[in-house]
C-alpha cells in the first residue's frame, strides 16, 4: 500500500505520526516529513497508518490506487 | 448528559415551524451563538446543525453566517484567500479592540509568525513539559483529595492550563492568574459589549507590562524572546510593538481559555460512567484516543470566524464579499457523513476526523500542549481517586457563545 501527502494541505497537525510512528515522520516544523511525496506502507503497517490517514483534520493524506 | 444519540435523516430542511416548536427559534436565518436555548440543548442544536441546516445566518448585530458541515468548514478554512482572518475571529467584534495575531492575519505575515512560534510549542517542547505538568496535577489534586470534595472547575480544571502555560511556556508567575481568567471569560462572556472591552483591555494591559519589562532585560531564546525579536512583515517593516503585545494575549487566550472544558467535559463523563472510568482505569493506553474522542465531543471553541473576500455559494446559500461567516467546528466535528453514531461518545473510536483544533493554516498552535494536560490528567486523576462522582443534587453549569465552557463542577468521592 501507498500513501501521498498532499504539500499544499498539510498543517503540521501531526496526528498521522502520533499514530503511525513508523510510517510517517515529522520534519523540524512539524510537517509531515514527507509532505509532497509518496510514502511505502509496509503490510504490518496499514492499520496504524490509516488510522493516521483518517485522523488527519486536514485530509492531506490519501491512497494511491496501484 | 444524553447518551442516546439523535438520529435525524440527512438533508430534508427543516419548516420553520418545526425549529420554532424544538429550539424556541429559527435557527437559518435567525441563529443567535449567544442564545441560553443554545446552550441548554448545545448538542442537539448542532446535531440539527450539521445534519439539516448546511449554512445558517444570524441578525444579532451585524449579522453573521455558520457554516455546519464537515467538508464545508474543512475547505473553507483552507481557502484563507476567499476566508480571510485579517477581519477578526470574533461576530460583531467589540470597536476599538486592537487585532490578535497570529490568529486574526492572513499569510504572509500569518506565516512569519507562525514559522517562529511554532518551534516553542512543537510536540517535542511540549513533551518536556510533561513532567512538572504531571508534579502540578499531583499538587492540586493533594489540595483536596483528604476532603473528599472539590469544586473542579475552580480548584482544579480552571487552574491547570493556567499553570501549565505561564511556568513552563512563558516561564512567567502564577500569581496574577486569576485576573487573567476572570478577564478572558467575562471578555468573551458577558452580555454588555462595553464590558467585554474592558476586561479584554486589562488583559492587554498586564501583558504589555510584562512584554515591557522582559524587552529591558537581556535577550533571552524562549517564547516571549522570540516574540520580542519579532519578524519582517513582506514590506520590509519590523512587526510593530502592538502585534508583539497581541501575539502574547492571544497565546495567552489560547493557553487559559480553552482546554479546562475538555478536561471538565471528560472529568464529568468519567464520573458519569463508572464502565468508561473501569475501561481507561484498565487500559491506560487507551487514554490517548479518548482524549481525541472527548477534544471532538466536547469542542471549547464553537466556531471562529472569517470575512468573505469575494462572493461565495455554500451549500446553495450564497455568501457576498464582505460578510461574517463563522467555521462551526464544532458541528463539523459530529458530522453523520464522515462517522458512525456522532452524538455517542465512544472512547474505542479511532481515526477520529475532528475539527476541535481547527483546520487549515490558522489550527491550533497549542494542541500538542492541551494534549499533555489532558493525558496527565486523566492518568494521575484516576490514579489518586479512582472513584468518583457527581455531588448529589448538583449539575454542571454552562456557558455558550462562540466559546463554550463549564463554570461549576461538583465532586465527591
Ligand atoms: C483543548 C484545548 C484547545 C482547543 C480546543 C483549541 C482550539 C483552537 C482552534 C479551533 C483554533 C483555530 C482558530 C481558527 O481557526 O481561527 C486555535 C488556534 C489557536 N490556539 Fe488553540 N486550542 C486549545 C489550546 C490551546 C493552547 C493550550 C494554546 C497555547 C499554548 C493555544 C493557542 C492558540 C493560538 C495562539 C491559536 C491561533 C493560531 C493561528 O491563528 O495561527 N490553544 N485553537
Ligand atoms: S496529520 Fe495531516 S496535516 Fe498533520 S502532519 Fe500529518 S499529514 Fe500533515
Amino acid at each position: 500500500m501507498k500513501m501521498k501527502i498532499d504539500e499544499e494541505l498539510c498543517t503540521d497537525h501531526g496526528r498521522c505520526a502520533h499514530f503511525a510512528p513508523n510510517v510517517f515522520r515529522l520534519d523540524d516544523d512539524r510537517y509531515n516529513a514527507d509532505r509532497g511525496g509518496i510514502v511505502e506502507i509496509s503490510a504490518g503497517e496499514e492499520k496504524n497508518a490509516t488510522m493516521g490517514l483518517k485522523s488527519c483534520p486536514e485530509r492531506a493524506i490519501s491512497i494511491v490506487e496501484e | 448528559m444524553k447518551d442516546e444519540p439523535i438520529t435525524l435523516p440527512l438533508g430534508e430542511p427543516p419548516t420553520k415551524g418545526q425549529m420554532i416548536a424544538r429550539f424556541g427559534r429559527d435557527l437559518v436565518t435567525d441563529f443567535d451563538l449567544d442564545d441560553p436555548g443554545f446552550n441548554d440543548k448545545f448538542d442537539e442544536t448542532l446535531d440539527f446543525l450539521v445534519r439539516k441546516c448546511p449554512v445558517v445566518h444570524s441578525q444579532v448585530g451585524r449579522g453573521y453566517y455558520l457554516i455546519n458541515t464537515q467538508d464545508d468548514v474543512r475547505r473553507s478554512a483552507q481557502d484563507w484567500q476567499t476566508f480571510s482572518s485579517a477581519k477578526g475571529y470574533m461576530p460583531n467584534r467589540p470597536e476599538g479592540m486592537p487585532y490578535l495575531m497570529p490568529e486574526e492575519s492572513d499569510p504572509p505575515i500569518h506565516t512569519e509568525w507562525r514559522k517562529v512560534l511554532n518551534p516553542h510549542l512543537s510536540p517535542k517542547v511540549s513533551l518536556s513539559y510533561e513532567q512538572p505538568i504531571r508534579d502540578d496535577v499531583n499538587e492540586l489534586i493533594d489540595r483536596f483529595i483528604n476532603s473528599g470534595e472539590c469544586e473542579f472547575i475552580g480548584e482544579f480544571g480552571a487552574l491547570l492550563p493556567g499553570w501549565a502555560f505561564f511556568k513552563n511556556v512563558l516561564g512567567l508567575p502564577i500569581v496574577d492568574l486569576a485576573m487573567l481568567i476572570e478577564g478572558v471569560e467575562e471578555g468573551t462572556f458577558s452580555p454588555d459589549l462595553g464590558t467585554r472591552a474592558r476586561h479584554f483591555g486589562n488583559v492587554f494591559a498586564y501583558l504589555e507590562k510584562h512584554l515591557r519589562w522582559r524587552s529591558e532585560q537581556s535577550e533571552r531564546d524562549d517564547l516571549i524572546g522570540t516574540i520580542l525579536k519579532g519578524v519582517t512583515y513582506d514590506n520590509g517593516e519590523p512587526a510593530p510593538w502592538e502585534h508583539m503585545v497581541s501575539i502574547l494575549v492571544d497565546l495567552t487566550f489560547g493557553g487559559i481559555a480553552t482546554t479546562t472544558f475538555v478536561m471538565a467535559s471528560a472529568i464529568h463523563h468519567l464520573a458519569t460512567h463508572p464502565d468508561q472510568r473501569q475501561l481507561l482505569i484498565d487500559n491506560p493506553a487507551m487514554i490517548d484516543n479518548a482524549i481525541e474522542e472527548y477534544a471532538r465531543f466536547f469542542p471549547p471553541l464553537v466556531a471562529l470566524g472569517r470575512t468573505c473576500t469575494r462572493n461565495v455559494e455554500i451549500a446553495g446559500t450564497e455568501i457576498r464579499a464582505g460578510e461574517f461567516v463563522m467555521l462551526t467546528y464544532a458541528a463539523a466535528s459530529r458530522d453523520p457523513r464522515h462517522m458512525e453514531d456522532p452524538g455517542k461518545i465512544d472512547l474505542t473510536r479511532t481515526g477520529i476526523p475532528h475539527s476541535t483544533f481547527g483546520v487549515g493554516w490558522h489550527r491550533c498552535i497549542g494542541s500538542n500542549l492541551a494534549r499533555i494536560e489532558l493525558s496527565t490528567t486523566i492518568e494521575e486523576w484516576l490514579k489518586r481517586i479512582p472513584e468518583f462522582s457527581v455531588k448529589p443534587g448538583t449539575e454542571p453549569v454552562y456557558v455558550t457563545g462562540y466559546l463554550r465552557s463549564m463554570r461549576k463542577l461538583e465532586l465527591v468521592w
